[in-house]
């Protein structure tokens, strides 16, 4: 008996090895375990055996259950592993076609550096306004001391609606309305699309521009140049070279341009800056005592400034857009660049 | 304003660099636009010696002439006839680049070999005609690069300047700005007369004013026995830097001495002025005047005119007339200068489209108290040049003087506001350095300083505070932030809600337009809109650029389809776009605050359903995909309860595809659908398009943010799918609102999942198929419940719809 049990070993355990599927895995266990398997035959016949012989044989047959239990699992587990690893080889696809798409939208240049723009100032705490397009004289230029028949009306071309109404050329009027409708502290910035009746390579007679009026008492020139400092090296990235030089716009005194190092060739002068190594980028000043009586503030008591820019420029400054007219003709190759 | 390097330092000894200069002057405000040297790449261009001139053997026109160049004798092909043996005259060497691109090299002409060209002051840029070749003095070097040899290297520098600084219209008056700048003397010209005729100029000429109110100050010179002549070549090569033409000795010193100190001067024929009198007065409504340029101009009763004893002569601060015009055999002048209100000026000026370096200077602002010294100046030079004689005395009228004004400044103020530390003494010598007169002011802390005439634009302490400082330096200001409470606020709704449509339609696919506010009429015409639609009311421009640009659109339809056409032209076939931008409404509607503007959102789709790719969706867009779009765009902006309806469409849309949006109230929010495939037609596209327009105004007064949470069930859902047999013409919308307006609580969705028509559908009929779940909040439903609900809500629609189970 002790060597049927032996060679069953051996048999079952090479049977176990040689099992090339799970199927056949199976059915040597039946085979061996099974109800009228090797091992359960063996161990009918131990009712056979004498007292002593029993417990050596049983423990015997125990040991062999043992060892066939855990080749069987392990053997199992190989089996299985192969079968998944030829499953998915079989499901292997070519990861580099192009992924599914969505029809992809896309913000104009311009809402991209506006919303920019917007997002810098809203935390200095500005906070934004609007007004109409089609414009009063009176808002345009007289409020912002433009009076008629001044030369300062030649700095910007106008289209006119009526004798009173303008197309507006610049944001400035919405100072004015803020003004008007508020008392300081004021800090407000204005995006809009103004007009300007000028149309060439670098001028568009649409466009636009971001204004800001922050009045206040006690706001100096130092402030000014704070704020818009601030407001570029957010923008354009710290340490960018600002220069700021006098100027002359009608609703400010003192006035200045603002010039940045050139981002185009860092200040050393190229094309784009003209050999300059700055370019001009917003106008800005203290706002004139004028306005503020245009207006009815107390010229004595407040102070403030105001600033403007072109968003265009901007924008192509940013991108590096070559061409003015790719904004305003829709070229889908273009918008979906942005 | 164009100045050059070398005229400015007739006036002030600074010693800087042209690009030094320029830098200095950009940053007190005098931007310098452009620097040019004068001759810089022109130095092969060299003094040389005529050895022989012969005519050319095969042409009779060209001379074959043997130059000296200082080292060789060179042959050169000739085609001028004004120069002849031991002439100097300028080679450009093979090699040379002259002004306009203009290649010199050595070539054969007709057969003769010309080793570089001769040439005229036009070819080197030095003047804008010339006749031959230009003949140098004898005295030149041979070799010297010429520009060298006659000293005519300089640099020109433009100035943008501002509308208000008249007083730099000049190059003196640059000059003030560079004395201040390097802290140098300012020396004026010399505008000496050394001798003057015994003649009075009073028993000749006189000047009367009628209009003193647009003419303060009128004076007059008076120069006989001149004679007319080219200028010398100083003043020529100095008005052509400046950019004019030379014309004469006597306009040209007009221009110069204009050029130099900022006045301009005008030179009458005497012979022409009738009765030897100057009128100043009013035009005659309606009459014909020449001036100079040889236009014919209908005058206004607001010009003023000069005029003589019966006419006018010229058109005040613009220009001179024809009728009394310098000409070659003039023999007296009568030189003026004069002082114009700056508006009258400038509305001549506008009215006869005539825009004059006397105009501009006079509507900025010219300096009343420099007449005399321009009429001084000019009539010594136009005797010198003329060898005339300047009749001795002055014509002044200068009936009611004008007073320059004395203002205060405050040292404190100017240190608030700008926010630096500067004692009286610094903005003393800051604002004597221009030119402006200091005194103590009334107490320590202010001074007190006369405004010279030439500074029309400093009237108020501000103006001062402002020259303060732009001559203290921009750069010296510190860099601060305000202080003071920020109360910064949430946008107003009305730009949330722009803001949130504007990423809902990114997100949708769209690519964001922006197209110009003005279109053409014809462009909106083309939406075949009936003959009383608003939108045919278009706001006119009164000086539009073009008749592509001339009226405020009415609608954003016309120019997205403008956008698909040039697209497709582009071959871009697959568009999602949209435009986010005010409609302009005719001014009748115009209210206090401009309200003509309504923002609207129009949206363009055609081509593909989905992006090309190997494995996308190979179908076009339909009409559902655009209405989901706007289901969509209505739910982000909680805007529920709104109907499709198919009545409430637009004549530019497919009638059968298409419908407008409505509210609860009949209030409409806009269209959706296919466009007319005539009005496609009209803007030259040929494949289906689609449209969302909806007004934005409505929108923003209808979205609210109404969303509340609805608690979750935790029990399991049951869902049973009907299909119902309807007749073709009961739609979708009455099929689910019956199933959505039930009052089970326990029906949490309905959707219609199919419709079909086809084999096994009787004629007529359509078959509709929903899919009902449902689910109750506190507990599991169970089959009978549900059966009975379901039966119940199929029950009812089979009666209102007289429908069947299929």
């Amino acid at each position: 008996m002790e060597k049927r049990i032996q060679q069953l070993q051996e048999e079952a355990l090479s049977a176990l090895e040689q099992a090339a599927d799970l199927k056949t895995l199976q059915d040597i266990r039946v085979s061996i375990l099974g109800k009228k398997g090797a091992l359960t035959e063996v161990m009918k016949g131990m009712r056979e055996l004498s007292a002593e012989q029993r417990p050596r044989i049983g423990s015997l047959v125990n040991t062999l259950k043992d060892q066939f239990e855990q080749s069987f699992s392990q053997r199992q587990e190989e089996l299985q592993q192969l079968a998944i690893a030829e499953k998915l080889a079989n499901e292997k696809i070519d990861v580099t076609l192009p992924g599914r798409k969505q029809a992809a939208g896309s913000y104009h240049p311009i809402t991209l550096v506006t919303r920019e723009i917007s997002d810098i100032f809203s935390r200095l705490g500005f906070s934004a306004e609007e007004g109409p397009e089609i414009e009063k004289d009176f808002f345009n230029f007289e409020a912002l001391n433009i009076p008629k028949d001044h030369p300062a009306r030649d700095m910007q071309d106008t289209f006119y609606i009526q004798d009173d109404l303008v197309l507006r050329t610049h944001t400035s009027p919405v100072q004015v309305r803020t003004m008007l409708k508020h008392a300081p502290p004021i800090r407000i910035i204005a995006p809009g699309t103004v007009y300007r009746r000028d149309s060439d390579l670098t001028h568009s007679p649409m466009f636009h521009q971001v204004e800001g009026l922050l009045v206040d008492e006690n706001v100096t020139f130092g402030d000014l140049k704070g704020v818009l400092t601030h407001f570029l090296n957010e923008f354009f990235g710290a340490n960018l070279g600002v220069r700021f030089r006098p100027s002359f716009f009608p609703f400010t005194e003192p006035s200045a341009e603002v010039d940045i190092a050139c981002v185009i060739c860092g200040g050393k002068g190229c094309r784009v800056c003209g050999g300059t190594g700055w370019l001009e980028i917003l106008g800005c000043g203290m706002v004139d005592p004028a306005v503020f009586d245009s207006v009815h503030y107390d010229a004595e008591k407040y102070s403030g400034f105001a600033f403007g820019m072109g968003l265009e420029r901007i924008a192509m400054l940013k991108y590096g857009v070559n061409d003015l007219r790719l904004f305003f003709e829709n070229d889908l190759r273009f918008l979906k660049q942005f | 304003m164009l100045v050059t390097y070398n005229w400015l330092k007739d006036f002030v000894d600074f010693d800087d660099s042209p690009q030094g200069l320029c830098d200095r002057l950009t940053m007190v405000g005098l931007e310098v636009d452009s620097l040019e040297a004068i001759g810089a790449d022109l130095d092969t261009v060299i003094v040389a010696k005529l050895e022989d001139v012969a005519t050319h053997p095969d042409a009779d026109r060209l001379t074959v002439c043997q130059v000296n160049n200082g080292q060789e004798t060179v042959q050169v092909v000739c085609g001028a006839t004004n120069h002849k043996t031991g002439d100097l005259v300028a080679l450009a060497q093979p090699g040379s680049v002259l002004p306009g691109e203009f290649k010199i090299k050595k070539s054969k002409i007709r057969g003769q070999i010309s080793a570089g060209m001769l040439c005229s002051e036009k070819e080197l840029g030095l003047s804008h005609e010339s006749a031959g070749i230009m003949i140098l003095p004898a005295d030149l070097p041979l070799g010297q690069p010429v520009f060298e040899a006659l000293a005519l290297k300089d640099f020109k520098i433009e100035i943008g300047l501002t509308p208000n600084r008249p007083d730099c219209l000049s190059v003196v008056g640059v000059a003030r700005e560079v004395a201040a700048i390097y802290g140098k003397p300012l020396r004026l010209p010399n505008s000496d007369l050394k001798a003057v005729s015994a003649e009075p100029v009073s028993e000749r000429a006189a000047v009367s004013i009628e209009e003193a109110d647009g003419c303060p100050r009128y004076a007059a010179r008076m120069i006989k026995n001149v004679v007319i002549a080219p200028s010398p070549d100083w003043l020529v090569r100095r008005l052509e830097a400046v950019g004019m033409r030379s014309i004469n000795n006597v306009v040209d010193v007009t221009n110069y001495v204009m050029m130099e100190l900022g006045h301009p001067l005008h030179a009458f024929d005497f012979r022409y002025l009738e009765e030897g009198r100057i009128v100043v007065k009013a035009a005659q409504e309606g009459d014909i005047f020449t001036t100079l340029d040889g236009q014919d101009r209908t005058l206004s009763g607001e010009d003023l005119m000069i005029c003589d004893g019966h006419r006018p002569v010229a058109l005040a601060g613009v220009m001179g007339g024809l009728n009394s015009e310098v000409q070659d055999d003039t023999s007296t002048i009568l030189l003026e200068a004069a002082y114009f209100k700056p508006t009258s000026i400038r509305r001549t000026a506008k009215r006869h489209g005539l825009h004059t370096e006397s105009s501009h200077r006079f509507e900025r602002g010219a300096d009343i108290d420099m007449i005399p010294t321009v009429l001084d100046r000019a009539a010594a030079l136009i005797a010198e040049l003329g060898q005339g004689e300047v009749l001795s005395g002055v014509i002044d009228n200068y009936p009611q003087p004008l007073t320059t004004p004395v203002l205060d400044i405050s040292v404190s103020k100017t240190c608030q506001l700008l926010d630096v530390v500067v004692d009286r003494e610094t903005i003393a010598k800051l604002l004597e350095s221009i030119g402006l007169r200091i005194e103590a002011g009334v107490d320590a802390d202010s001074l007190q300083v006369t405004v010279p005439s030439f500074r029309p634009d400093i009237e108020r302490e501000i103006d001062l505070i402002e020259e303060v400082a732009r001559l203290y330096g921009y750069h010296r200001i510190p860099v601060t932030m305000p202080k003071g409470i920020v109360d910064a606020k949430q946008p107003p709704k009305r730009q949330q809600v722009k803001d949130l449509l504007n990423r809902l339609m990114v997100g949708a696919g769209f690519a964001e337009a922006i197209n110009y506010s003005f279109v053409s009429a014809d462009s909106i015409k083309r939406l075949g809109l009936a003959a009383d639609d608003d939108r045919l009311r278009m706001i006119p421009l009164r000086n539009p650029l073009s008749e592509d640009q001339a009226v405020m659109r009415t609608s954003l339809v016309p120019s997205l389809l403008e956008t698909v056409a040039r697209n497709l032209n582009y071959k871009s076939t697959d568009l999602r776009l949209f435009e986010l931008r005010p409609v302009f409404l005719d001014l009748l509607n115009l209210a206090e605050d401009g309200c003509a503007e309504k923002l609207s959102l129009t949206a363009v789709l055609t081509g593909r359903r989905e992006p090309e790719g190997w494995s996308q969706a190979q179908s076009n867009i339909d009409f559902y995909d655009v209405k989901g779009i706007v289901e969509e765009l209505l739910a982000g902006l909680s805007i529920g309860q709104v109907s499709f309806d198919p009545m409430a469409t637009q004549p530019y849309l497919h009638p059968g595809k298409s419908c407008g949006l409505m509210m609860r109230d009949g209030l409409s929010l806009g269209v959706l659908g296919e466009l007319h495939p005539q009005v496609l037609g009209r803007f030259d596209i040929e494949q289906p398009v689609y449209l969302i327009e909806l007004d934005v105004e409505v929108l923003i007064a209808c979205c609210e943010d109404s969303r509340k949470f609805v608690p979750l069930s935790r029990y399991p859902n049951v869902i049973r799918d009907s299909a119902l047999l309807v007749a073709e013409s009961v739609s979708a919308a009455q099929v689910l609102d019956i199933a959505w307006g039930s009052k089970q609580k326990t029906i949490e969705d309905v959707t219609l999942f199919d419709v079909y028509t086809g084999k096994g559908i009787p004629e007529g009929k359509k078959s509709m198929a929903i899919r009902v779940r449902y689910r109750d909040l506190e507990k599991t439903l169970t089959e009978e419940e549900v059966n009975k609900s379901h039966d119940k809500l199929i029950r009812t629609i089979c009666q209102q719809l007289a429908a069947e189970i299929r």
